[in-house]
């Protein structure tokens, strides 16, 4: 089965794709942290910080709507973190002594630009390079070794948990005509537990398989990533212009 | 053929749990042979293939080129010998194919360079050219396969084994596996239940039995014992039969 969820336009052509992911992640991580630094109920910044973002977003060519559909995934989140004062504030009855007042609600929206805008970032990271070459970026940078290990296997391997999850979900589907009545949660159990059975055979099969290869409980690096100049550029420009708005204004 | 046994396997036992797999398994295979090992599900034929290189270790002697295997030979057995599994997702488990097939060259010990030499040397010869930054999950399953074979022969083995290389391929993938599998410069072992496409390409066949082996002979000697393939399950006439009614 083809799967392209996660890197869908990673193989694009655009600056931000050229760039070493060493550098991406340093510099939009550091605007992860500038944002999130901005003082409470601080909404003016962040107009120039969704200016700085639209430019990225032009610069790196991926489809507004995509990252819209992203930002959807954890808009529940973010509402439920964002509307937690002003309900709070209801429901504890302090609305009733005055205190519900235009700075609770501005307060609510920075939480929601802020949240945004770290998700803007993140959704940036992961869409402009391939999943692997990020990991490889954080491996270069001294994250441990066992931390980018597993989630590159895990990154793997989630395709094929996901086909068994299919593979088991036809095989249900194709013996229950009609709509589970009683007995569904078992059903759903079961079929979880087998998932999770095949993948741990799976996991003793793929070990084997390291094994007959020469594994010796490292990976070794295939290829190397290169600092360049239009790196260099990159990341003086970003982090000049997020600080001077989180400085200036 | 040469006399040198690029496998001799003697006594060998081998139970997961109290349940055994193999019992008392002997065979000297011959050095740039292609061996056959045919048997029903269950008769021990994979099991018998992971003791060739090591990862599983039983009661009794396996040499490989007149190596024993043992712990501290297990670098020089797993230079020597190349397995390639049934299922290509349990081989291919790096985010790229060039990752994949440069990871056994690299933990042999090779430069980059020389790995990277070695990469584009094995995917030419496999028709993977192109496919170097691809991730194995997507790709067809037939080129998984190719992959997944490219992977082992870049560590340029002396002896490849395969665990049911013809499973779920089409008869055009099977004719061409059995191509590269007889352009192959190396020992070959092939395990499979599909006894047509090994009989085609191997000049002996060793018939395992619920851990044992049960005969010995050229795929021509074991065609003719029809009791026997019957007795295991393996009877082909079957497919014959089939054949004739269709006129093929």
């Amino acid at each position: 089965m083809k799967h392209d969820y996660l890197d869908k336009y990673s193989s694009l052509d655009s600056v931000l794709h050229k760039l070493d992911p060493r550098t991406k992640i340093v510099c939009l991580f550091s605007a992860v942290i500038v944002v999130i630094s901005e003082p409470r109920g601080e909404t003016t910044a962040f107009l120039f910080y969704y200016l700085i973002l639209a430019a990225l977003l032009l610069a790196s060519r991926i489809p507004v709507s995509f990252l819209l559909k992203r930002c959807l995934i954890a808009s529940p989140f973010i509402l439920m973190a964002a509307l937690m004062l002003p309900v709070s504030f209801l429901l504890g009855g302090e609305s009733a002594s005055g205190n519900l007042n235009i700075g609770v609600f501005v307060f609510s929206l920075s939480i929601l630009l802020k949240a945004y805008a770290a998700i803007f970032l993140l959704v940036l990271l992961t869409s402009t390079d391939k999943f692997h070459r990020l990991l490889k970026g954080m491996r270069r940078m001294h994250l441990p070794n066992i931390l980018t290990m597993m989630s590159a296997l895990m990154y793997r391997y989630i395709f094929i948990i996901n086909d068994e999850r299919l593979k088991t979900n036809r095989a249900r589907d194709s013996r229950s005509p009609g709509r589970f009545r009683s007995g569904c949660i078992k059903v759903y159990g079961n079929q979880t537990a087998k998932i999770f059975l095949r993948s741990w055979k799976r996991a003793q099969t793929v070990y084997q398989s390291m094994l007959s290869r020469g594994f010796k409980g490292d990976f070794p690096e295939f290829f190397r990533l290169q600092f360049k100049l239009p790196d260099m550029v990159f990341a003086v420009i970003m982090l000049v212009c997020f600080v001077v708005v989180r400085v200036f204004i | 053929m040469p006399d040198s046994f690029a496998v001799e396997v003697k006594d060998l036992s081998f139970a997961y749990g109290k349940d055994p797999a193999l019992k008392k398994v002997s065979l000297r295979i011959r050095s740039g042979e292609r061996f056959g090992i045919i048997g029903p599900s269950g008769a021990g034929k994979s099991t018998l293939l992971l003791h060739l290189n090591g990862i599983l270790s039983g009661d009794g002697e396996v040499k490989i080129d007149g190596l024993p295997v043992t712990k501290k030979s297990l670098p020089e057995i797993r230079r020597k010998v190349g397995l390639v599994f049934q299922n290509p997702d349990d081989q291919l488990f790096n985010p790229t194919v060039e990752e994949d097939v440069a990871f056994g060259p690299l933990n042999l010990g090779l430069s980059r360079e020389e790995a990277g030499t070695r990469v584009r040397e094995t995917l030419k010869q496999m028709n993977l050219e192109g496919f170097e930054n691809k991730a194995s999950h997507h790709l067809s399953y037939g080129e998984q396969k190719r992959v997944a074979l490219a992977t082992v022969l870049a560590m340029q083995p002396e002896l490849v084994a395969f665990d049911e290389p013809f499973s779920n391929l089409d008869p055009a993938m099977v004719k061409h596996l059995i191509e590269i599998i007889e352009s192959l410069d190396a020992t070959v072992i092939l395990v499979s239940q599909q006894i047509l496409p090994v009989m085609a390409c191997c000049h002996r066949l060793a018939i395992l039995k619920e851990g044992q082996v049960i005969g010995v002979g050229t795929p021509t000697e074991l065609a003719a014992d029809r009791g026997r393939l019957k007795e295991c399950g393996l009877d082909v006439g079957f497919f014959c039969s089939i054949c004739k009614k269709l006129n093929l």
